[in-house]
């Protein structure tokens, strides 16, 4: 069932981290010119264009793909489905580091990065933007406290606060599912205030229901991936019987999106935009094939559940086509008011393309993650089940509970 | 002091010769540098069709909204929209996030794009003047307009003084008072013998845009209640549940003797 192949350790430093490292530094410099210089200096950002390509990929798709935490702490904490466990920590790692880097980016993007703490305590009550800061602060913490056994229990001296943690996780857990569906879901809400300038086919008043909809498949896939991912890296063994689980969640997940979506446009009597404008109906299909028709259709197949790596296909498409609806939303299918009176050409660009520090910045900061990703699992039990106290359950009530997995610890 | 319990604006589009004076006297006034003006002026050339011709021009400025998108938007509140009128922004407040910029229907509020972390990038709008318009004085870009394109005044007067401009000279004017109910109203009105959208105006509708927002906003705090509660129920469902299973399976395997016991003890 399991191939559990030991680390070889301080080994694998090969090409992959020189190139993280690289990235980074890249990333380093951009951001050094950014906060000597001004926003402009480094991008493309305008009067007419505030959010560019940061926020589509840094908040948007950086906090939808870090949802794999929230599902997986629910599914092992809430519902009790304890086979999940291999994949907990690992998810809440992804999510930690997720938000980190949402926070990393924030500074960069921020006018006065010193001041983001203002939210919490300057609070306008009718900001889609304070409840999304004060959810993913509080959020963080609450990954931190999920996480930190993890580290605690590298030391044996810590053992008991692991335990202690352990024993009082569940209001914890319970705060993160809130948190987490209200930000996911409140990120949908942002564009609510800019009806005439999001086209139709994506503004609707439910936009924060699609967006957690959404956020689920989403999250599913992540950890699909990030489980193929790494355990392609550390050569450790691939629990395909719970990703062929989730897997088969994935249509169900999807399909509600879809009647959601659709049944919206119908209502709305937005259905004839799917036809009739031009490269926004082509984005909107574009997004509804990769991010959800297909995937419906290629995890409806059993052998693709099964097999590794049809399984890490499904994701990435699943993915691909999810994060272009938070790119469209976000950015692509933003008008913002015609600059050709608005902005008189002194004033600002008349077009929006991100410029090459601006990516930069952002997969840099993307680098870091995966390296960071990296280094804890490679040091700290994060791929092993917590095994004590699943033994503590389990043992006494099953008798054929699944050996521990060999230490590398 | 000032009588005027609402200030606002009017303007012409008929009477404004694009003479830019209201961006000088601005930038003077609020020294502003001209390339970051809080009011700008666009040529919109000829339109029509010939021998119908028209030029327009129009003149962008803070609408200082009845219902303020930027207001509505900003995290930390660095908007207040006063009884008596104006729109003004508070930089000791703003953290820089653009929302503002997102929000606004007439992209209006400006961001320093060109200062780093040490000066600080600060957004900038137009602030109704409040050095003049609380001394009695108009603000500086009226003030200085030659044609009067823009004046300044009471909203009910002024509003009731278009309709009259409109009423006394239905060809050359739509009959429109643009702002006196779009996005549930604004201070800033707007006359003009083009199409609105011909000035680059957006159409809004006389609700506030920010009223979706606002009512999702308004349910966030009781729906983290309600579904944190659901959530504890069920983890707490759940765990008695499985408690019972476990308890069950262990009978099974202890034999009949343990599930007598069990029997005997309920
Ligand atoms: S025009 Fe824009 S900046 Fe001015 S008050 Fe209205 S929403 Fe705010
Ligand atoms: S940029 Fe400043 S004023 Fe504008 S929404 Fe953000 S914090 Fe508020
Ligand atoms: S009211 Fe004052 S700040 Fe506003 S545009 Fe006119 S001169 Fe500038």
């Amino acid at each position: 069932m399991k191939l559990n192949i030991t680390l070889p350790k301080f080994l694998r430093i090969g090409t992959l981290p020189l190139v993280l490292i690289l990235l980074m530094a890249i990333a380093a410099v951009v951001a050094f010119t950014r906060y000597a210089f001004g926003i402009g200096a480094i991008s493309d950002l305008s009067y007419s264009y505030p959010w560019g390509f940061w926020i589509s990929f840094d908040l948007f798709t950086g906090v939808v793909i870090s949802s794999g935490g929230f599902l997986m702490a629910g599914t092992v904490y809430i519902l009790r489905i304890k086979e999940f466990e291999p994949l907990l920590r690992p998810s809440v790692l992804t999510a930690f580091l997720g938000y980190i880097m949402v926070a990393v980016a924030l500074l960069v993007d921020l006018g006065q990065p010193l001041r983001i703490w203002y939210m919490m305590i300057h609070w306008n009550h009718t900001s889609v933007l304070l409840e999304i800061g004060i959810c993913v602060m509080s959020y963080l913490t609450v990954l931190a406290i999920e996480f930190s056994p993890v580290v605690l229990e590298r030391f044996p001296k810590l053992h008991k606060a692991a335990h202690l943690i352990h024993r009082y996780i569940m209001p914890f857990v319970i705060l993160g599912v809130v948190l987490s569906t209200l930000h996911q879901s409140s990120l949908g809400s942002l564009l609510l205030i800019q009806p005439q300038k999001l086209h139709p086919l994506w503004w609707t008043p439910i936009l924060p229901i699609l967006f957690f909809a959404s956020a689920i498949s989403v999250g599913l896939s992540m950890i699909i991936l990030e489980s193929s991912l790494s355990s392609r890296y550390f050569q450790r063994g691939l629990e395909t019987h719970l990703l062929a689980k989730l897997a088969k969640a994935l249509p169900i997940a999807l399909g509600v999106y879809l009647v959601l979506k659709f049944g919206e446009l119908a209502i709305a009597g937005d259905l004839g935009y799917l036809f009739t404008s031009g490269i926004m109906s082509l984005l909107f299909w574009a997004e509804i094939l990769i991010g959800v028709l297909i995937p419906m259709i290629w995890f409806s197949i059993e052998k693709n559940r099964t097999s590794p790596n049809a399984l890490l296909t499904g994701a990435i498409i699943t993915l691909l086509g999810l994060i272009l609806n938070r790119f469209n939303v976000s950015w692509f299918a933003v008008k913002h008011p015609d600059p050709l009176f608005y902005v008189p050409t002194f004033m600002g660009n008349v077009d929006y393309f991100p410029t090459f520090p601006e990516v930069a910045v952002s997969i840099g900061i993307f680098s870091a993650g995966i390296m960071a990703f990296g280094l804890l699992a490679k040091y700290f039990p994060v791929f092993e089940a917590e095994h004590h106290h699943v033994e503590e359950v389990h043992e006494t009530v099953h008798g054929l509970h699944p050996a521990p997995t060999p230490g590398d610890d | 002091m000032t009588d005027i319990k609402h200030h606002a604006y009017l303007f012409d589009a008929t009477r404004c010769i694009d003479c830019r004076a209201c961006m000088v006297a601005c930038s003077v006034e609020n020294n502003i540098d001209m390339d970051k003006t809080r009011i700008w002026v666009a040529g919109l050339g000829v339109t029509g069709e010939y021998p119908i011709l028209q030029r327009g021009t129009m003149v962008y400025h803070c609408m200082h909204c009845e219902h303020p998108d930027c207001m509505s938007a900003c995290p930390v509140g660095a908007y207040t929209k006063a009884e008596d009128g104006p729109v003004t922004y508070n930089p000791d407040l703003c953290i820089g996030c653009r929302y503002c910029m997102n929000a606004c229907p007439f992209g209006v509020p400006h961001f320093d794009y060109d200062k780093g972390i040490v000066d600080g990038a600060f957004i900038d709008k137009c602030t109704f003047c409040p050095q003049r318009i609380y001394n009695g004085q108009e603000p500086a870009c009226v003030q200085t307009c030659p044609t009067d394109a823009l004046e300044y005044g009471e909203r009910d007067e002024l509003i009731k003084r278009a309709h009259e401009r409109i009423a006394a000279h239905p060809d050359r004017y739509i009959d429109h008072v643009y702002g006196e109910f779009e996005n549930g109203g604004t201070s800033y009105l707007i006359l003009s013998h083009v199409p609105f959208k011909d000035l680059g105006l957006p159409e809004l509708p006389e609700t506030p845009i920010n009223e979706v927002s606002e009512k999702v906003m308004e349910m966030t705090i009781p729906f983290a209640l309600g579904w944190g509660a659901v959530l504890t129920a069920v983890s707490a469902g759940v765990a008695a549940y499985d408690k019972k299973l476990a308890l069950s399976k262990v009978e099974v395997k202890n034999g009949k003797s343990a599930e007598k016991k069990a029997e005997e003890s309920k």
